[in-house]
């Protein structure tokens, strides 16, 4: 996807020129409505899914979820890149009606918007008690060096991550290819057994951490068998062994984890 | 012929890229993308071995400012090497690594991947991303003429790189994904004037007219691969992309030819003598564009011309390149869905139901295809072919929306989910059984463009998806070498001798590499203060 990460770069300033708007306007009112997302999503699917994923996620053109690329956009000029496209870019003007044009601004807002910055409902010190307690969380996770080292570190997870990337990772862990996490056992010539997560591997070497959070560097000549999954150990059942409330509480703390505080501008 | 006497007479002193050079090509030079005329990229060296290959280190590195993504195949006449970039060539030192001049078109109106240059009597020949085919001098990168051959503002652009052949370079375009018409030109070495064109899409009323519902006027079939030569013949064999809109074909009822087609075209005259259509009424952006690579081997007891083509659409195909019989086609991968086989005329047997939709229809290979633009070779020791191979599927959408020419619009989309990216595997195919006679699986992110260069030392070499140059034994597939490059390959290597010894080379995204065998550096006198 270097083409992409091309593409995207081509369609940064581009993109800037539309952020730097003094005076904004009001929030429409489709932007972080459950009902308008919904729409949006739909009709994402329609025109915008055949370039950038069904889901956002990215194909021809660039991901939608990684809210780096286009940090400056603001509503109101994400609506005007939808309804005009990027001059000099594949990306082409919509037909669409205002009105859904919004409903598009509103789902690809949420594609990328930071956890943090969203109205998450739920309740954040009783999703603390689920991510040390019976989710088990923190066996693996670590928030601000609390917690286990397999696991990706959630020390900042509120204020990188969007809620719906949280909620489907807690869901669906493998759904986005689980790279650098995927489980991996391997023994060596001279008869150590390891097993852990692959941070990085290939055919001549493998970057292997343990539970302990202990690297392991080797030589793809030492290994005698190795058995890789194509999927992280992180647990699959949550969907039924959260209660939905639990859920939304264990989301809502994650939702908090930011470095920076997040402080609301005043319209 | 006049021309070519003129071309000589004008560099009289200079040492000149003959014809006959490029068909003896390659040896210690490498003086086509191919390396030959015939797509065989096989390098006769035999200093580096599969016994000796795990002592390559690399010689220099050439950094290239601004580079993303380095498409450039290196040529190498004479201890000079030529590699482009956006809109840009250069001459460096093969031995060295040192730069000798270089030549950008800083007015060019688009930027983009560019995939290497063409070598013909004094002069390197290469294509700016919108369309103006330039000629330079190839020791001083002086332009000598440089001529617009088409226009972008009606969706075409240029990615690669022309082929000189005797007195003419050929060249074609890109944009078949957003609406245009494909064409293949040949232009005059010495002048810049064109030659002749044959548009790969027909205008209705002519042969082909007929298989294009409405679309016609954009139907895509762009050609933005160069293609090989057959010097006895004199026949280009040239690929064509697919037919737009890429994933919607309701408006286009037809076989949509000369669309993810192999045309067999007259150098003289630019008049195609036939064409084979890999996969009629594509809506999976399977263009035909790889290398059509061309050998001569005794068919089921007979001696015959063939043309060897490992498609896009997951087939490996074997012609008659004479005639543009189909005489077979097996499967390049496992990951393979849309067909059951190719019957007995060479049209697929296609799987109903694999056709884009709203919601997304995983189909085997994905929209990569099972090979793409990545170099395979052709080694007649082992008489084997190498293709990188990608098992991959992805999901296809289509678009309701009304298909409008250079705005963007593709009909739909594809790619894989992020849970079921696929994985490249080097595979090597005894192309009279079809069958695979190894295979070497990769690492990686399955976004690789590398392919191979096969040598008479044993080694075949290849970029894999994970950053790594490696030698694999060319008869086992066992790996002998790798070097981490550090990024990404989307370009293929090459070998090439300068002062007597054999190096491979390779464009990473932003970097050339030329790697040797070992040899401790000698050490230089006394440096001059200024």
């Amino acid at each position: 996807m270097r083409l992409l990460f091309l593409f995207s770069l081509l369609a940064v300033p581009t993109l800037a020129q539309h952020g730097d708007a003094a005076g904004k306007p009001p929030q429409n009112p489709a932007i972080g409505n459950p009902v308008a997302i919904d729409a949006g999503k739909t009709l994402f699917a329609g025109g915008c899914g055949g370039c950038h994923g069904p889901d956002g996620a990215g194909g021809r053109g660039p991901s939608l979820r990684d809210k780096v690329m286009w940090h400056s956009l603001d509503d109101s000029a994400l609506y005007a890149t939808i309804e005009k496209g990027i001059p000099g870019t594949e990306m082409p003007a919509s037909q669409q009606p205002p009105e859904k044009l919004w409903q598009l601004v509103a789902f690809v807002r949420s594609l990328s918007t930071p956890a943090i910055e969203m109205n998450v409902p739920g309740d954040a010190r009783l999703g603390e008690a689920v991510f040390l307690g019976q989710a088990g969380c923190s066996n693996c996770h670590a928030v601000q060096g609390r917690g286990g080292k397999l696991g990706p570190d959630l020390s900042n997870a509120g204020g990188t991550r969007s809620l719906p990337y949280l909620r489907e990772s807690i869901l669906d862990p493998d759904a986005n290819g689980a790279a650098g996490y995927r489980s991996i056992q391997v023994k060596l010539h001279n008869g150590q057994e390891l097993s852990g997560v692959e941070r990085n591997r290939s055919n001549y070497s493998l970057q292997l951490q343990d539970r302990t959070g202990a690297l392991h560097l080797i030589d793809m000549a030492d290994v005698r068998e190795m058995k890789a999954s194509r999927t992280s150990p992180m647990p699959k059942d949550y969907k039924t062994r959260l209660s939905k409330i639990e859920l939304e509480n264990l989301l809502a703390y994650l939702a908090q984890q930011s470095l920076r505080p997040f402080v609301a501008e005043k319209k | 012929m006049k021309i070519v006497a003129l071309l000589l007479l004008a560099g009289a002193l200079v040492a000149q890229v003959k014809h006959e050079d490029i068909v003896r090509s390659p040896n210690a030079d490498w003086l086509t993308v191919a390396g030959d005329f015939r797509g065989q990229r096989h390098s006769p060296l035999t200093q580096i071995t599969a016994a000796n290959a795990n002592q390559l280190v690399p010689k220099w590195v050439h950094h290239i400012e601004k580079a993303t993504g380095l498409r450039t195949n290196p040529l190498v006449y004479q201890g000079i090497m030529y590699v482009t970039s956006n809109n840009e060539v250069r001459g460096i030192d093969a031995a060295s690594g040192r730069l000798i001049w270089q030549w950008k078109d800083t007015r060019a109106k688009k930027d983009g991947a560019n995939r290497g240059a063409a070598l013909l009597g004094d002069r390197v020949f290469f294509i700016t991303a919108d369309c103006f085919l330039t000629a330079l001098d190839r020791r001083t990168g002086a332009v000598l003429w440089q001529k617009q051959y088409a226009n972008i503002n009606e969706g075409v652009f240029a990615t690669m790189a022309p082929l000189a052949v005797k007195d003419r370079v050929l060249v074609g375009v890109g944009g078949g994904d957003t609406g245009m018409r494909g064409f293949v030109a040949a232009y005059s070495a010495a002048t810049g004037e064109e030659l002749w064109r044959f548009w790969t899409v027909p205008k209705k009323g002519e042969p082909g007219g007929d298989s294009w519902g409405k679309l016609v006027e954009y139907g895509g079939a762009a050609t933005w691969l160069s293609g090989t030569y057959d010097p006895e013949s004199n026949t280009l064999y040239w690929t064509t992309g697919n037919p737009w809109p890429d994933f919607t074909g309701q408006e286009r009822s037809g076989d949509n030819l000369y669309s993810c087609s192999l045309l067999a075209i007259d150098l003289e005259t630019g008049k195609v003598k036939w064409h084979f259509q890999f996969t009629p009424h594509d809506t999976h952006d399977w263009d035909a564009q790889a290398w059509p690579v061309l050998v001569d081997l005794p068919w089921k007891g007979t001696p015959r011309k063939l043309v060897l083509h490992a498609n896009r659409n997951g087939f490996f195909y074997v012609l008659d390149r004479t005639t543009g019989e189909f005489l077979q086609a097996t499967k390049l991968v496992d990951q393979l869905d849309w067909a059951t086989g190719i019957d007995a005329k060479g049209r697929p047997i296609e799987v109903p139901g694999k056709a884009p939709t709203p919601n997304g229809n995983r189909v085997c290979p994905g929209v990569r295809g099972a090979t793409n633009w990545m170099s395979p070779s052709w080694n007649p020791d082992t008489k084997l072919l190498y293709v990188v191979t990608l098992e991959q599927c992805d999901l296809f959408t289509s678009s309701s929306q009304k298909a409008e020419p250079n705005k963007g619009f593709s009909g739909g989309g594809a790619g894989p989910k992020p849970v079921d990216l696929g994985q490249f595997v080097l595979r090597a195919f005894d192309p009279l059984t079809g069958k695979r006679v190894w295979e070497y699986p990769m690492t990686g992110p399955g976004e690789s463009w590398s392919g191979t260069v096969s040598t008479a030392g044993g080694v075949v070499f290849f970029g894999d998806d994970d950053g790594h140059l490696v030698g694999v034994d060319a008869r086992t597939g066992a790996n002998v070498w790798h070097f981490n490059v550090g990024e990404g390959l989307t370009a293929s290597p090459i070998s090439y001798a300068v002062n007597g010894k054999q190096r491979i080379a390779i464009a990473s995204a932003t970097a050339i590499f030329s790697f040797g065998l070992f040899e401790p550096v000698k050490a230089v006198p006394l440096p001059l203060k200024r």
